[in-house]
């Protein structure tokens, strides 16, 4: 139960504006590019055009001599110092600049470093590189083809299988699927796509020879991890480097690997002793930095003649590109994607991921996803939707017959995870009753008499995020806790730092909100640090929507420590015993007698001014939150969709997204999150790829073919809510940002099926552009 | 990035005097935007280097011209080429096969039938920017064929021996300048929007029929 606070106040539940908002707005933003210190020179890379060639020679001269150029480094000089490569966050190693060969169109080769931006890019130009092109691997279906070459002649096993993974009870799914009466199956490819952050990566790396210490300003959404990192791979002590993280443009997975332009930025300013900055070009970033998906599965589901879901079973490849640079918790090499088990109770599952290399850029990022949680909830509510039509049901009807009961949480999947709380039901009525799903489905009807498509998509999703227990997550070893430290001044404002880091949440809002319903002192009065890592406590940083689940019960865990500590200050003032005090947000009071209180402001006052005896002074508190479990936040998305026939071109005409975070902190920024995660979603739907030709060259590589929604494309979003609490979360949040990414995928693509599925079409893959529906309406004979 | 581009045109010339043409690799070089034969190899193959701008984007290919087939009977001809950018931007060949055939009254039609696969920057703009480049770049050479048939069918190509091994090939009829960048990219996207609205004009109006 959350205790009201008045909107003064702003704690939780209050539609407080964002307090960042007043810097962007206004273009005062301070991101990495906007850094400038003084004697800052530039670094530019110098890449390959191909996918896969051996590198013969590489002649630099031409560059050196262009007037303005100080340095020329490629993979070789790196070698020297052992810095050619690097480790992935995944186990693996990248080439920081080719050595040998290169693996990806886009690969790093040089990097050029200049008095300015442009004599820098001008120099790379110059960088004469020599290549012999060598036979190149795009299909990961030919991965471990007999023909196909190796790719990565620096690993003893001279394979391009990288891993195989499962989880689950074999024997008894496939038990289940011999005596069940009724079988579905649908291959779905979740195709390879970027985050393209409206920033793109880029750093100021500045090495202070006087002091020994290097700064690092860095896009950076895991700072302290990036600080241990840099110390671990470069062998600077790791008391001489501060990682700043200024304002982020975005970040959705893309910006927490470390990417060999870092690396170069610091090697160039150790070498020269001056600070250099390399900020990516649109391209750049599309082509080369962590892209997300490209996800191969198999799903089938095996049910009785009722409806009623027996087992799943998945098999899944997984594109990791040139490297497996995935950020992914250390013994999850296909991330969470065993929650594909999703909304429904049934006895059995079993899942297998095989990862592979190929000639692409490497990643396998969690894009707005809590690792392979958006594969897995497309890839279930996909399949369901094919059973239903295997079943001839309504696809609402049998997700409603195969739900988890509300009274069976805390509940065990068949692929191990407990599922902290959930009502499906509820959302799915919400949402039913809010579209009017019965009168859509009456019109549909009429609709198909008159030779018109329009299509109906559902998608009840289950996320698991908030990673996590630190006994089974880590990072490169690092476990998944986070930390909050609150400073209350002796004026009764505050400071609250954090092991997070904002790229547009709203951090600097929520965080405060969290401190004002804990302690009552007015959000605006409570000033949010993050991304310094000299000032903040250590943290794992923000991604997979743990900042909210973990950092935000740390701050609440915090604020309750200083919340103990002022009861023991409000007794000494109240000369009372403190079983005699009550809380209520912003003050302590005698009970039964309320004028007898003080509040949070003259407690402060009082932490530096007005000690009991033996005190020690200040009024602070530091968290590192190890949170129990998971989160597993829900909800239900209708879409309705109208479908052009003379052009393929898909309407989306409604779309009603009912979430379930829990608790919710801000509900103007649940909102903000939401309507931003569906407007992503519907872009991978329908717009988005990087697509790869034969020979290796990107297709998708910059805004001309990565398509972007505009206001233009993007329909109108009605949003709604359950709240169903975690239950062992400190204020019962969940965590939400990712949410829309993962659930309305399944639902666009479900509701264009739906509107062709009188044709016999049961699936179509992403993105679903115009062409791919007109030659569908082509061959069925719906158009001539 | 593989393409295949068929192309064909008529010229007023009788079919030996084209053949005479079509048949020299240097000279028909000479036509091409931008190319140009830098040194003979040996009978059939010839360095030589193409560049094209695209953009803000300039590629300089260079590498090999080998002819595959060379069939006066059939007046038919295959020519492989094959170039790498040598500022490592990536690289491209092609298989031509050049046909001709006798037309009434004295004229020849001239078919060309191209398989070109570009790797690298030039690749990533993707089959619509290269193939109205292509376009416009054969545009360009059957002009260019046309001027030179007329201009010149009779004089021979001056060869100068520089060594024993190799001979440099005089220079062209035209200086090879790259093909202008601002003028192919713009025409390149007038084609495309060109071809868009010809398409919609015919959704709309099959719309209203």
């Amino acid at each position: 139960m959350i205790q009201p606070t008045t909107p003064e106040v702003g704690g939780m539940g209050h539609s407080i504006k964002r307090k960042e908002d007043l810097r962007f707005i206004q273009g005062k933003g301070n991101y990495v590019d906007d850094v400038h210190l003084p004697d800052m020179v530039y670094g530019h890379v110098v890449r390959s055009p191909y996918a896969h060639a051996r590198l013969k020679s590489i002649n630099i001269e031409k560059a050196k001599a262009l007037p303005g150029v100080l340095a020329v480094i490629t993979g070789e000089d790196l070698a020297k110092a052992n810095l050619a490569w690097m480790p992935t966050l995944y186990f693996d190693k990248q080439m920081v600049l080719a050595t040998g060969k290169v693996l990806f169109q886009s690969q790093e080769v040089a990097f050029v470093v200049a008095e300015d931006r442009y004599t820098a890019a001008d120099a790379a130009e110059l960088v004469e590189v020599e290549y012999e092109e060598l036979p190149v691997l795009v299909d990961p279906h030919k991965a471990t083809d007999p023909s196909s070459p190796i790719l990565r002649e620096d690993r003893e096993e001279k394979s391009n299988h990288i891993f195989h993974w499962e989880v689950g009870d074999r024997a008894a799914t496939d038990k289940a699927f011999q005596d069940a009466t009724v079988k579905a199956n649908v291959h779905a490819v979740f195709q390879r796509c970027h985050p393209a952050p409206l920033e793109t990566c880029g750093c100021v790396a500045d090495f202070n020879r006087a002091t020994g210490r290097l700064t690092v300003y860095l896009t950076s959404q895991a700072p302290h991890a990036h600080r241990t990192l840099f110390a671990l791979v470069g062998g600077i002590p790791e008391n001489n480097i501060r990682v700043v993280s200024p304002d982020i443009g975005g970040g959705f997975g893309n910006k927490v690997p470390i990417y060999p332009g870092y690396v170069c930025a610091v090697v160039a300013s150790l070498t020269l002793g001056r600070p250099v900055k390399w900020i990516e070009t649109r391209s750049e970033n599309l082509q080369s930095t962590g892209f997300a998906r490209d996800y191969h599965m198999t799903a089938e589901l095996a049910a009785d003649k009722d409806g009623k879901i027996q087992a799943l079973r998945v098999k899944t490849l997984a594109d990791h590109g040139a490297f497996n640079a995935a950020a992914q918790p250390t013994k999850f090499p296909a991330g969470l994607f065993s929650i594909c088990t999703g909304a429904y109770d049934y006895p059995c599952a079993f899942c297998e991921v095989d990862g592979v290399y190929t000639n692409k850029a490497p990643g396998g990022i969690a894009y707005r996803c809590s690792f392979r949680v958006t594969e897995a909830a497309y890839l279930i509510e996909r399949a369901v939707d094919v059973l239903a039509q295997e079943l001839k049901l309504d696809p609402v009807e049998l997700r409603q017959k195969n739900f988890i009961r509300p009274d069976k949480f805390p509940y065990k999947s068949p692929l191990g995870w407990s599922f902290d709380s959930g009502n499906y039901q509820a959302a799915m009525d919400l949402a039913l009753k809010k579209v009017g799903y019965t009168d859509l489905r009456k019109e549909q009807d009429e609709k198909r008499k008159k030779g018109e498509l329009m299509g109906i998509g559902v998608s009840s999703f289950v996320e698991i995020v908030g990673a996590g227990p630190a006994h089974t997550f880590d990072i490169a070893g690092i476990k998944m806790f986070d930390s909050a430290e609150i400073r209350v001044h002796p004026t009764g404002k505050a400071i609250c730092r954090m092991g997070t880091k904002s790229q547009g949440q709203g951090h600097e809002t929520t965080y405060a909100q969290i401190v004002a319903q804990e302690l009552g002192i007015p959000a605006a009065d409570v000033l949010v640090e993050e991304g310094d890592t000299d000032t903040a406590p250590y943290g794992l940083g923000t991604y997979a929507s743990r900042s909210t689940p973990v950092s935000g019960a740390a701050t609440a865990v915090a604020a309750r420590k200083i919340r103990e500590k002022a009861k023991k200050i409000a007794s000494h003032l109240l000369e009372c015993s403190e079983e005699d005090l009550q809380w209520e947000p912003g003050k302590f009071f005698v009970k039964g007698a309320p004028s007898k209180a003080k509040t949070i402001q003259d407690i402060a006052f009082a932490a530096y001014t007005n000690l009991p005896e033996g005190m020690e002074a200040g009024l602070e508190a530091v968290d590192y939150y190890d949170p129990p479990n998971l989160t597993f936040p829900f909800g239900t998305y209708i879409c309705v969709v109208d479908i052009d026939k003379g052009t393929g071109e898909v309407k989306v005409r409604r779309f009603v997204a009912v979430d379930d975070c829990g608790n919710v902190i801000n509900p103007m920024i649940v909102d903000g999150q939401i309507h931003g995660g569906l407007t992503e979603g519907l872009a991978i739907a329908f717009m988005q790829q990087i697509d790869y030709d034969e020979s290796g060259n990107v297709q998708g590589g910059s805004f001309m073919d990565y398509l972007l929604p505009t206001a233009v494309e993007t329909p109108h979003w009605e949003t709604d809510k359950t709240c169903t609490p975690s239950p062992h979360h400190p204020f019962g949040a969940k965590g939400v940002g990712e949410s829309p990414n993962v659930g309305s995928p399944a639902a666009f693509v479900n509701a264009v099926v739906d509107a062709l599925a009188h044709l016999g079409v049961r699936h179509i893959d992403m993105p679903i552009a115009p062409w791919k529906i007109w030659t569908i309406l082509k061959e069925k004979g719906v158009v001539s | 990035m593989a393409l295949r581009i068929e192309k064909t045109f008529q010229v007023s010339q009788p079919i030996e005097k084209v053949w005479g043409l079509l048949s020299d690799p240097a000279r028909v070089a000479s036509c091409v935007p931008g190319a140009q034969i830098t040194e003979k190899i040996d009978d059939k193959t010839y360095k030589g280097s193409i560049n094209v701008k695209v953009g803000p984007s300039l590629t300089d290919y260079k590498g090999e011209v080998q002819i595959l087939r060379l069939d006066p009977q059939n007046h038919e001809i295959q020519i492989q080429g094959r170039g790498q950018d040598v500022r490592g931007r990536g690289s491209a060949s092609m298989t031509m096969t050049g046909k001709l055939a006798a037309l009434d009254g004295g004229a020849t039609q001239v078919t060309s039938i191209s398989e070109v696969n570009v790797v690298g920057i030039l690749a990533q703009m993707g089959s619509r920017v290269i193939t109205e480049v292509s376009n416009i770049m054969f545009d360009k050479f059957s002009q260019n064929f046309q001027a030179l048939l007329q201009q010149s069918a009779d004089e021979p190509v001056v060869a100068k021996a520089t060594t024993a091994e190799t001979a440099v090939v005089s220079p062209p009829v035209q200086p090879p300048a790259p093909i202008e960048g601002g003028s192919i990219a713009w025409q390149a996207i007038k084609q495309m929007f060109g071809r868009w609205l010809r398409a919609l004009k015919n959704v709309v109006s099959g719309r209203s029929a």
